[in-house]
């Protein structure tokens, strides 16, 4: 490249130029593709006589008044976090553990049916969660479930259709020398397992973990069949049922949208590269 | 594998071969347990039992079920409200996912060049996509405000008059589909560029060469190259907006909460919302279990209809054979059937 731009030197201001036009439109592109995300936080730091202002983008008295009026609004805010933090976590453990031993399985050993399963965690993808929760519902009000985590935890522990797909996927990129040094020293499929394939998957079990709690952070539709109770409510919705009832409070609305969303924010920017490798892999898995 | 088994008669090796083979099953078999209870327990059972509760009727307060026949689906089907939700999510379909996929697609041919700064410009674009859609809802929701949300103030500033977004049932739904292709082009541009890497760049500098345009290039190489990231995308994002519900939740729900969520004039209302306020007998005229699980199966349905319909045109219009990832998968899948004997 810089080979020929030497040689041909008349191209250069053009394509320095070029350059700075990508890079401004890109600049304003994004800025204005973010400005939702960063007025809001601005909002909940706005004195309400500002709160309407356009040159508040960057709040001029800062004020934290709207957050102490959440924890009014919602004394139990502590609460909703922890019962957020018990299903993303119990969750996303549950899924990693059995769906990389499902993929692992479908990955590198032969059985009979290994075939037909895959088939079928693929058609399960096709399944609306909707049309398995009314029977699922049912049960779980019987065993006097609603209104706890077991409902939403239970169900991971036994893995989840795309997660054992993506392992699987995964495994099979991984050189089968790794099984062959181990068996050499006389380590069965667990400990092989373990003590060796496990080690190896670290950025198969990060990305997909990553995935599986943000999401898990993130859902509304499951938790608000089961979790009906005030004091079960999970973040979002708590977040929700500010909506209709403080209309008119944005301040608070808008601190409530940054504490439910500062935590995904915060892992995002650490893991960045692996949310977003996951999200690829997770692509070229079909 | 093979050196080890050499020095044994021929008939040890089979006896050893097929009862290492009964092992190597019986651990799969062990390893797969808890996924395998998991599709039986959570989705092979709770699917059938869901057909079975869709011939019945239930308010949850009786002891039991009562077996009402075919009534559940044939109250479907003289529903006014069935087409009514049918349509509106349809209309979010259409305007919804193909929005995505353009403007996925347009995302990652602007930043999928190696430039400096582009993963900087894609990691900001991908950040609303690990946002809850709620969380995304609520702002939005202001964003719509009619009276001083900043879309009203900006376009009313350059003279336009603004649309009355959520408030107005004509536009309501545009509105939502505006805010989840929003959220969505980040995941979108992520596979895309992905899919965009690829494709081999001497092939693009030969069509260059022979004269070809940006737009024929675009059309007849790059397009054909990446169709199987396009037809991943089509068919998860279809899925997906069969079963919109948050979005509609966070941006039209009203003191009621869910109850009320589904307006201005039920012109957002999708199947999983009406779904759901039947299940819960929510200010519905027709309603119970019953009839949640015969709605739950028609979207089951649809579901499996629409995905069926788009791999049978998928099948003639996916160019899978010179994609590198294909041919990498292929090339995996011949080793390691090798090496499994």
């Amino acid at each position: 490249m810089t080979d020929v731009s030497l040689r041909r030197r008349t191209v250069k201001p053009t394509r320095a130029a070029a350059t700075l036009t990508y890079h401004g439109i890109l600049i304003v592109l994004t800025a204005l593709y973010i400005f939702p995300v960063v007025w809001a936080v601005s909002m909940s730091l706005r004195t309400n006589e500002n709160m309407f202002h356009a040159d508040q983008l960057i709040p001029h008295p800062i004020t934290f008044e709207h957050y102490e009026n959440l924890f009014g609004i919602l004394p139990d805010f502590g609460r909703y976090v922890l019962n957020t933090l018990v299903i993303a976590v119990l969750g996303t453990v549950g899924t990693l553990a059995s769906s990389s031993l499902a993929g692992y399985a479908m990955a590198r050993f032969r059985f009979a049916g290994r075939n037909v399963l895959l088939l079928l965690l693929l058609l399960t993808l096709m399944v609306p969660a909707q049309a398995t929760l009314i029977p699922q519902y049912v049960w779980f009000r019987d065993l006097g479930w609603l209104n706890t985590p077991l409902p939403i935890i239970i169900p991971l522990l036994f893995g989840s259709a795309f997660a054992s797909f993506f392992f699987r996927q995964y495994f099979l990129t991984l050189p089968r020398e790794l099984e062959a040094a181990a068996s050499i020293d006389g380590a069965g499929p667990w400990r092989t397992f373990v003590q060796v394939i496990v080690p190896n998957a670290g950025p198969a079990y990060l990305a997909l973990g990553l995935l599986t709690f943000v999401q898990l952070w993130n859902s509304f539709f499951v938790n608000s069949v089961y979790l009906t109770s005030q004091d079960s409510w999970v973040l979002t919705q708590a977040l929700q049922s500010l909506v209709g009832r403080y209309n008119s409070q944005y301040g608070e609305i808008m601190a409530g949208v940054t504490l439910v969303s500062l935590p995904v924010i915060v892992a995002y920017l650490i893991f960045q590269r692996w949310i977003v490798r996951g999200i690829a892999m997770s692509g070229l898995a079909n | 594998m093979s050196s080890r088994e050499t020095p044994h008669p021929r008939r040890g090796i089979l006896r050893r071969r097929s009862s290492l083979r009964t092992r190597e099953a019986r651990t799969g078999y062990l390893f797969v347990l808890p996924q395998v209870v998991g599709l039986v327990a959570f989705i092979g059972v709770p699917l059938v039992a869901s057909l079975g509760y869709s011939f019945t009727h239930w308010d949850l307060i009786a002891p039991a079920p009562e077996f009402v026949g075919f009534d559940n689906w044939a109250a479907m089907l003289q529903d006014p409200r069935v087409p009514a939700v049918l349509l509106n999510t349809g209309k979010f379909i259409l305007l919804g996912t193909t929005s995505f996929l353009l403007f996925s697609l347009i995302a990652a041919l602007i930043t999928y060049t190696p430039r400096r700064f582009v993963g900087v410009y894609r990691a900001i674009i991908f950040l609303p996509y690990v946002l809850s859609q709620i969380a995304v809802g609520v702002v939005w929701r202001w964003m719509f405000n009619t009276e001083s949300g900043p879309l009203t103030v900006v376009l009313e500033a350059v003279g336009i008059r603004s649309p009355d977004w959520l408030l107005d049932p004509a536009t309501a739904m545009t509105s939502i589909a505006i805010m989840t292709t929003w959220q969505g082009i980040g995941y979108g541009l992520t596979l895309f560029v992905a899919g965009l890497s690829g494709v081999p760049e001497p092939l693009i500098e030969a069509a260059r060469i022979d004269g070809a345009n940006v737009v024929q290039r675009f059309f007849h190489i790059i397009l054909p190259l990446i169709s199987p990231t396009v037809f991943f995308l089509t068919v998860t994002s279809l899925i997906g907006a069969l079963q919109l519900f948050d979005p509609v939740v966070a941006m039209t729900s009203s003191s009621a909460g869910v109850a009320g969520a589904g307006g201005p004039d039920n012109s957002t209302r999708t199947i999983v919302l009406y779904m759901y306020n039947q299940l819960f007998n929510l200010s519905e005229a027709k309603s119970g279990l019953g009839y949640a699980a015969a709605l739950a199966w028609m979207l089951a349905f649809l579901t499996f209809l629409i995905t069926a319909i788009q791999f049978a045109v998928g099948r003639r219009t996916i160019y899978y054979e010179a994609g590198q990832q294909s041919r990498g998968r292929s090339r995996r899948r011949a080793r390691t059937e090798n090496t499994h004997d």
